[in-house]
């Protein structure tokens, strides 16, 4: 194995750059695709301007709810950029928070507190005001709630007297701890995902695999390129076989693929928070033997290196769109269940360990080894 | 010793070699010669051990080479018609590559000294940048690594200079009289075969061939 190993790396030295540029492009493609997704959602949110005429706490809370909505841009600015910005139509919609509004919800008053402005062409003008009401109304109700606490405490007599603050911040814990109703978006089987604010239209692990099939297969035209070559000729009389020099390549074009897929792993771990356990690793491992071995397989049926390329996109292609990744099929595969079967992403994408295709393609490799041959020594 | 027993090869229905026996000493230069066609690739290709025969048997010593192909492999250097080499390579590299898959370790020096003794003396360069005597010689030289005692040559000078053929023809003589090697060469090249050559097979019916070998005062076996 160490002849091997230094015989494939007079090969790298040859063309490190191609080699580098393939072993990371599934890593660098997948990262790339979901930072531009990512940058086009957040340029695709509704922006919306905000006036904040007075600094307390519960005006300033009811700016950081808004803030918080996934959908939803906010600038902070005056009212005369506001209007300026309406009419350029930089903003959909402005809302000011008047002067003394805590002071009116703890009054209990619930009318004119919030005035807005919009232009002929805000089209996001009323689930905005609507989602900008019902945190007014929350307010609203919470001094309501605490006022009728508070004047219950005073009619009863009760030894502990208690705030209006108090009360308050009892409710938010009370409010925070009994969540009646939170729902997650996520896509199915994909990871869940509990914060609104960081949804992705893209599995990472997804779109890494896909950009690993098609890596793989095109490192895999080593073995076209020397099984044509008239050097053949010369492993009949080397120590291994000729069979045995690629297979003992396939291992070790394997075992620096797996450490490049850890990278990978630390990498999605670090940048996109994608978590890492032995299940993950598990799938990573057999995703690994299966790609290389599909990949060495399908480059000993090929003479010309430029239609196994053809094949090897044509390939990719297939099984993205069969795994899901760029058209919806849960129509199709809800129908023919088999179809989820067929492509070796689906284990993958399940952190399935054992699988068909594993098993398959073992069996194929063995009987390819052991079949006897002139490329057998 | 080399010894070919009564040799016979088929490709289906067709008789390319029938009934052919010799044998070659130890430091021996042995020419193969006859038209195309008439079987000289067959039989180097059978004495090389990458082809079987249909009937007979070839022995190296007192090694089979039905029983004991992998040994008797180990002793045979195989230099291909084409250039079998890493183009992108350097001399170095394609030294050190072959070295490394070799039924023998070598140093980087004894590489560079093998390189040397045929007057390959480009080490650093790349292949693609060599003439062609120069890919010939490092052609030969990768199949001299393992110290062969059969030195089996498939047209080994063709489409090169005069100048880089007697310097391979030099060192082929210098192989086989200091270390004694069996060396069987094949060359349309009759001048090249009757100047190099101690002994001469001629194979297929070509009056041409004849001819010209009856005009030496070599030893010709004709089959």
């Amino acid at each position: 194995m160490k002849s091997i190993i230094q015989t494939r790396l007079i090969h790298w030295k040859k063309q490190w750059l191609s080699l580098l540029f393939w072993l990371i492009f599934p890593i660098i493609a997948s990262l790339l695709i979901i930072n531009v997704t990512s940058l086009i959602q957040e340029d695709s949110k509704i922006p919306v301007g905000f006036v904040l005429e007075e600094n307390t706490p519960m005006a300033e809370a009811l700016l950081e709810s808004v803030k918080d909505s996934p959908l939803i841009r906010v600038f902070e600015v005056t009212e005369n950029q506001a209007r300026d910005m309406i009419e350029r139509h930089e903003l959909d919609s402005a809302f000011i928070i008047k002067d003394g509004y805590e002071q009116q919800i703890h009054r209990g008053n619930r009318n004119k507190l919030i005035t807005s402005y919009k232009s002929d062409l805000s089209f996001a003008y009323t689930p905005v005001s609507e989602m900008v009401v019902s945190y007014v109304q929350e307010d609203a109700g919470k001094a309501k709630a605490a006022h009728t606490v508070m004047h219950l405490a005073e009619t009863l007599k009760t030894s502990e007297a208690v705030t209006f603050d108090e009360i308050i911040s009892l409710s938010e814990e009370i409010q925070s701890r009994e969540d009646l109703l939170r729902t997650t978006f996520s896509f199915n089987h994909g990871p869940s995902n509990g914060n609104d604010a960081d949804i992705t239209i893209w599995n990472v692990w997804g779109l890494w695999a896909i950009f690993s099939i098609l890596s793989t297969l095109l490192l895999f035209d080593w073995v076209i390129k020397e099984r044509n070559s008239s050097l053949v000729s010369r492993f009949s009389f080397i120590r291994f076989s000729y069979k045995s020099y690629l297979l003992q390549n396939l291992i070790f074009y394997t075992a620096v693929l797996l450490f490049v897929d850890s990278t990978a792993a630390l990498v999605f771990h670090l940048h996109v928070g994608e978590t890492i356990n032995f299940r993950l690793v598990g799938a990573i491992i057999s995703f690994r033997f299966i790609c290389s071995m599909a990949a060495f397989l399908l480059a000993l049926l090929f003479k010309n290196v430029y239609l196994f390329y053809g094949v090897s996109f044509a390939i990719t292609l297939f099984l993205a769109i069969n795994s899901g990744a760029v058209l919806p099929i849960e129509g199709l595969t809800g129908r023919f269940e088999w179809l989820e079967y067929l492509n070796p992403l689906h284990p993958f994408l399940h952190q399935e360990i054992w699988n068909s295709w594993l098993i398959i393609l073992i069996l194929i490799l063995g009987i390819w080894f052991a079949k006897g041959g002139k490329l057998n020594a | 010793m080399l010894n070919v027993q009564a040799i016979t090869k088929l490709y289906g229905d067709r008789l390319i070699l029938d009934d052919i026996s010799f044998s070659i000493q130890a430091g021996e230069i042995v020419g193969l010669v006859g038209e195309n066609g008439a079987g000289k690739s067959t039989m180097l290709q059978l004495l090389a051990t990458l082809s079987n025969p249909t009937k007979g048997n070839i022995f190296l010593d007192d090694l089979s080479y039905q029983k004991h192909k992998k040994n008797i492999r180990k002793q045979i250097g195989f230099v291909p018609q084409d250039i079998a080499l890493w183009e992108e390579f350097t001399v170095e590299e394609n030294m050190v590559f072959f070295e490394k898959l070799s039924w023998k370790n070598k140093t980087k020096q004894q590489l560079k000294q093998l390189c040397l003794d045929m007057e390959l003396d480009k080490w650093q360069e790349p292949v693609n940048t060599l003439s062609g005597g120069m890919k010939r010689k490092l052609n030969l030289a990768i199949s001299l690594i393992h110290d062969p005692k059969v030195l089996l040559l498939d047209e080994p000078t063709v489409g090169i200079d005069l100048k880089s053929r007697k310097e391979i023809g030099n060192y082929l003589k210098r192989q086989a009289l200091e270390y004694n090697k069996i060396i069987v060469y094949t060359s349309h090249d009759m001048d090249e075969i009757i100047t190099l050559c101690d002994r001469i097979l001629c194979i297929g019916e070509d009056p041409f061939y004849k001819n010209i070998l009856n005009e030496t005062e070599k030893n010709i076996i004709t089959f």
